[in-house]
């Protein structure tokens, strides 16, 4: 342990904005890089759901199910539905 | 022109004084030629693609690599070949060290057709995009660094009086691996881009 | 010589299903692996003689630093997979490594930069490594924008991984330029990592931790994203359709 208490730790021997920025840079780095695609992952399975719940009741509108909207873009499905 | 152009921003924004233009003249006159290479450039493809000539040369006999190599000769002759010529003139007017204008002339001509032959690629890849003078940038300029490198550096090693043959073999080489591969690269793009 | 391995590859739904039994390992590897090194290396790695308690920069710079310099060889790989036998997934790859390499690239430019600070004295140094990094940065940014501006999926795939094999090409003539010319303009800049690693263990042991986890990072990262990608593309087949229903 290189620390006798937890001043010494979070001073980083004069250091503190240095070390604790990159560590705090890799941190929100990785949680945007995992949360990012989980996220999005949820919201491609709703988005699918809904598609293919729209085109179970009409197939005659099957058109928009080519669209390539990104889950991103829902608002205006959300006000046909 | 647009060289003469760029290379008369740069005293006006840096410094008149002779002494500082002697030191950065040699890239001053690189960073030139670059960008106006870059910018004669969007016009390669542009106008075949938009009457449709170019789907015709495509289909025509001759391999795609020798149609390309011609349009990129063309376009050397016309904005590469006046960069090389006016540029002892204009190194004069920035104050360029004496002793090094034939190694810049010598460089310049090796380097400018490998400008032309990289970004060739990068105007094949977007010939087909309405806005793309930003894209073509960032995908050719970081591309053209290393001819940039050896331009400069082989002038200002020959300012210190360093044996030439090394350097020049270097761009040499550049020139030569430009020359076989990136026509290749690019006829491939075009293939991509104009189905 | 048996090929059905490799075939295997070019099929989205099995590789979705592997990478799904995989994932949850690969997690826990890298959650492990990740709090052995932090804590490590914040707490019990000794200070440097030199750099005092910033060494522990080191610890996040160089894997991130060492991953960077992957990004374009993998793509390139993977764009000329796609382009010779037309496998989706590879395309899929290329699409998905360019925003993430980005990142990387970034984050290593920034913790190198903030590193810089103290070893150098300034944020900012023409070093040749942070030269060739910020280079392929704007390189790895160029493949992003044409494939949005290039809205044909098909067309921008191959357009994406073409450029992919030619700038994997042109950044190890970029690295090796670069460094040529860092050598001739700044003989003073005698920084070596080599320096640094000749410590002994307590200071390379958790340096490994790190650079574990964050390749795994680097690979749950990629799969999530390839995954993601593989179910918008997949949208029409019967198995999304099956998963969705169960989910």
């Amino acid at each position: 342990m290189q620390f006798s208490n937890f001043q010494e730790f979070i001073e980083m021997g004069g250091y503190a904005f240095n070390v604790w920025s990159v560590y705090g840079m890799f941190l929100i780095f990785l949680t945007v890089n995992l949360y990012g695609p989980l996220r999005k992952n949820r919201l491609i399975i709703r988005d699918l759901k809904r598609r293919y719940a729209l085109n179970a009741q009409a197939p005659a509108t099957s058109s928009d199910f080519d669209s390539q909207s990104s889950p991103g873009s829902e608002t205006i499905e959300e006000e046909r539905a | 022109m647009f060289f003469v152009l760029v290379a008369t921003l740069f005293p006006i924004g840096i410094s008149p004084e002779p002494e500082v233009l002697g030191e950065i003249s040699a890239g001053v006159l690189w960073i030139s030629a670059l960008l106006a290479s870059l910018l004669a450039m969007d016009n390669l493809f542009r106008a075949d693609f938009e009457d449709g000539s170019l789907e015709l040369l495509m289909l025509s006999p001759h391999p795609l690599y020798f149609l390309v190599l011609a349009k990129n000769v063309a376009h050397w002759l016309v904005s590469g070949l006046p960069v090389v010529l006016v540029s002892p003139l204009i190194a004069y007017m920035l104050n360029f060290p004496e002793g090094a204008y034939s190694t810049l002339v010598l460089t310049l001509l090796l380097g400018t057709p490998v400008l032309s032959l990289l970004g060739s690629i990068g105007v094949a890849l977007t010939v087909g995009l309405g806005s793309r003078g930003l894209i073509l940038a960032v995908i050719t300029l970081p591309m053209s660094v290393p001819v940039l490198i050896a331009g400069t550096l082989t002038v200002s090693q020959t300012l210190e009086g360093a044996s030439l043959s090394g350097y020049l073999a270097i761009m040499g080489a550049m020139l030569v691996a430009a020359f076989t591969l990136a026509p290749l690269a690019s006829a491939a793009a075009l293939r991509i881009s104009v189905n | 010589m048996d090929w059905t391995w490799f075939h295997k590859w070019g099929s989205p739904k099995w590789f979705y299903e592997l990478s799904g039994k995989w994932l949850p390992w690969l997690v826990g590897a890298m959650v492990t692996c990740l709090l052995i090194g932090v804590i490590w290396a914040l707490l019990f790695v000794p200070q440097d003689y030199q750099q005092g308690l910033t060494n522990r920069i080191f610890y996040v710079h160089v894997p991130v630093a060492s991953i960077s310099l992957a990004f374009f060889p993998l793509m390139a790989i993977a764009g000329t997979i796609f382009l010779v036998w037309r496998m989706k997934l590879a395309d899929v790859v290329v699409k998905v490594a360019a925003p993430l390499g980005a990142w990387f690239t970034a984050l290593a430019l920034a913790s190198g930069s903030i590193w810089g600070v103290d070893t150098w004295g300034t944020w900012w140094v023409w070093d040749g490594r942070l030269t060739s990094l910020l280079l392929q940065f704007f390189l790895l940014l160029g493949v992003v924008s044409l494939r949005t501006a290039l809205e044909d999926s098909e067309g921008a795939a191959r357009a994406c991984a073409l450029l992919s094999i030619v700038g994997g090409i042109n950044v190890v003539v970029i690295k090796y330029s670069v460094d040529w010319w860092n050598t001739l303009h700044q003989p003073s800049s005698n920084f070596t990592l080599a320096t640094d690693q000749a410590n002994g263990p307590e200071i390379w042991v958790p340096l490994i931790f790190m650079i574990v986890a964050v390749y795994l990072f680097f690979a749950i990262s990629l799969i999530l994203s390839t995954r993601n990608e593989i179910l918008q593309r997949e949208k029409r087949a019967q198995w999304v359709i099956d998963l969705v229903a169960k989910s």
